[in-house]
């Protein structure tokens, strides 16, 4: 579709940009002597001129009617929801423990994204929680954040 | 006789008790993913990288080597009962294999697919054991001017066979370059493009990136949807398919077994290819090719036998030359190099434990699937009960943690997310994961063969063109891009592509 086209070759093109000026910081060498620089320097490039065909490509497309981007008018909410609060995961996780992080996290998707009854929601995020501990911490010995709980 | 001998040496790791627990487990774990919908396997390998790192690389490989097939059998089970793909493999055991639920015949359906399974499998094991040591003894002619030759065919032909626009996949793979050469430079031995993060300074981890890409952005895809599913639900019995069924079955298995291998040792996306040109095929030999699609065991025998034969078929470039072929086995030889282990020619005569156990743990994990797959259907069938609102969050649950407990890093936590995020556009602007994959996992090894090429004949690149072997790889290279702009080639190409439509594998 002509507007993903776009967006997804504007992407690449500052992506190729951006590889290609910080390869010009290292050594780039010669072609006898290739450096570090070599492959990064002329990949990018590549990206260069590629996402710019695509984008030329797309510009002198007629525009044609596509699907939406979200396939149901509450998509977006629940993809998004998730991002946050893999975000927050990640933030919390230190402060707050394992056990705490991993329950909360659990249930707030448990019961926010496709909502069940609260009593699914308490009993996965216990169940799943409980799984964690057994797994990564007794069976596998891995030394994770203990947090506000202390265990 | 030699191969006997390795076949004792392989027998005796693959049948410590701790290699037979972890085949165990990667079968299981295999099912399972491959029954549910929606968990593809290369997401399943991926997630299961962290836990491989606290075991041994043995151990490791006939794991993950038992989820993808294992996987294999799985889909079978989902498509049959629910009339939905495990995964992509299994899209055509829909079309005969739910007519015959419908009809009250899950059990025989879900029989067959065991047993063709079984079959398949064990053909193709024996044709890896065979053909893989003369394969990779033809490779030890190799030099880094041939590699770099071969890896270039390896990104091209999948570019070729995936299902997107030519130009965008090649965005991909150049985009997966440039990221294989963030952090150390090996032939150098300094840093660069590392953008000033620390935690960049040994490269992007391959782990954080492929559970992004494939384990995240595939869980941002299946939550825009509110699906509900039917599942046949009425008990399952007689899982022995009738004398008159295993007639007719017989060589629709034979056959998809024998094609599905040789289609799988080609680079591309070999065990969903296999199953439509198994069913196909047998559509065309057929007497009665009215019956197919309405519930006809060949229709289900073939096409799941030649999928299990492709993914073992898939082992062979993956062992002698190191060429992935396809996302699933990048994934895997990601695992390999994680572990510090490098296939390619010399990785049989090297570490010959490790292939012959995988190989004989292949067998064993084979016929594990065969006594395991039948009796815990019922077990299959209430894991598809398990609603997706409460399978997902255990699924990124154990992406995070997973990710965290390989260097306790918040950095590559949100690296994942990162990727997951960029994965989830990748898939809705319809840019393939496959060649980004392939040229990430790829990368590195390709700029120090181009680099030392380069050295070597001094800044001579028509090398690559005057040595036979390479010239042979670039110019089938060069003849597949040229053919997809032939009007008649790129249509037939874009209708083929359409019918796979499917990135995981």
């Amino acid at each position: 579709m002509k507007r993903n086209d776009l967006i997804g070759g504007l992407f690449f093109l500052s992506v190729g940009v951006i590889f290609a000026v910080y390869a010009r910081s290292v050594d780039i060498g010669t072609l006898d002597e290739p450096g570090s620089g070599f492959l990064p320097l002329w990949a990018g490039v590549l990206l260069v001129l590629l996402s710019a065909a695509l984008i030329l490509k797309t510009v002198f497309k007629k525009f044609e009617a596509g699907e939406p981007f979200f396939p149901e008018s509450d998509s977006w909410k629940r993809v998004g929801m998730i991002v946050l609060s893999l975000v927050a995961y990640n933030f919390l996780l230190k402060p707050l423990g394992l056990i705490l992080v991993t329950f909360l996290f659990v249930a707030f998707l448990v019961k926010c994204i496709f909502p069940q009854t609260w009593l699914k929601t308490v009993a996965t995020a216990t169940l799943s929680t409980a799984a964690v501990q057994l797994i990564f911490v007794s069976l596998l010995e891995l030394r994770l954040p203990k947090g506000l709980l202390g265990f | 006789m030699d191969i006997m001998n390795h076949l004792m040496q392989g027998a005796a790791v693959a049948f410590q008790p701790m290699n037979l627990l972890f085949c165990f487990i990667g079968v299981l774990m295999g099912t399972l993913v491959g029954v549910l919908p929606g968990l593809g396997p290369t997401a399943a390998i991926a997630l299961l990288l962290p836990v491989s790192f606290h075991i041994p690389p043995v151990a490791t490989i006939i794991m993950l080597a038992g989820i993808y097939y294992g996987a294999m059998y799985g889909g079978s089970t989902t498509s049959i009962l629910v009339n939905m793909p495990g995964e992509a493999a299994s899209v055509i055991t829909c079309l005969d294999g739910h007519q015959m639920a419908k009809q009250g015949r899950a059990g025989p359906a879900l029989g067959i697919s065991a047993i063709g399974s079984f079959i398949a499998g064990t053909i193709g094991i024996v044709g890896v054991m065979l053909l893989a040591p003369p394969m990779a003894k033809f490779a030890l002619a190799f030099g880094p001017t041939e590699y770099f030759s071969m890896m270039l065919f390896g990104i091209v032909i999948i570019i070729y066979m995936s299902s997107g626009s030519i130009l965008k996949d090649f965005m991909t793979a150049a985009f997966g370059l440039l990221l294989g050469t963030i952090g150390m430079d090996a032939i150098a031995g300094t840093q660069r493009l590392t953008f000033g993060v620390l935690e960049l300074a040994d490269g992007i981890g391959f782990i954080p990136a492929v559970m992004g890409l494939f384990g995240i952005s595939e869980i941002l895809m299946n939550v825009e949807r509110v699906v509900a599913t039917t599942l046949v639900t009425e008990k399952v019995k007689n899982f022995l398919p009738s004398m008159q069924d295993m007639k007719e079955s017989i060589r629709p298995i034979l056959r998809g077994s024998f094609f599905g291998f040789l289609i799988g040792v080609l680079p591309g996306p070999g065990p969903v290819i296999s199953t439509y040109t198994s069913y196909a095929m047998e559509k065309k030999l057929s007497k009665t090719p009215e019956k197919f699609g309405t519930g006809h065991i060949a229709g289900v025998a073939g096409p799941e036998a030649a999928n299990n034969a492709a993914s073992s078929g898939a082992m062979i470039p993956l062992f002698t030359l190191g060429i992935p072929a396809n996302s699933v086995i990048a994934v895997l030889l990601g695992a390999f190099m994680i572990h510090g282990l490098q296939p390619g020619p010399m990785f049989i005569a090297k570490y010959p434990d490790i292939f012959w156990g995988t190989i004989v743990s292949m067998y064993l994990g084979n016929a594990m699937l065969l006594v395991l797959n039948l009796p815990l259907i019922p077990l299959w069938i209430k894991v598809l009960k398990v609603p997706y609102a409460i399978l997902f969050p255990l699924i990124l649950i154990f992406c995070l943690i997973g990710v965290y407990s390989l260097n306790f890093s918040q950095v590559e936590i949100g690296l994942m997310i990162g990727f997951g995020v960029l994965g989830y556009f990748m898939r809705k602007f319809k840019f393939e994961m496959a060649p980004l994959i392939l040229a990430l996992v790829l990368g590195p090894m390709m700029e120090s063969n181009l680099r030392l090429t380069l050295l070597i004949n001094q800044g001579d690149a028509s090398i690559f063109v005057t040595k036979p072997i390479s010239a042979v790889f670039i110019a089938v290279s060069a003849l597949l891009i040229f053919s997809t702009m032939i009007p008649s080639i790129r249509n037939r190409r874009s209708k083929f592509k359409e019918k796979l439509g499917e990135d995981d594998m």
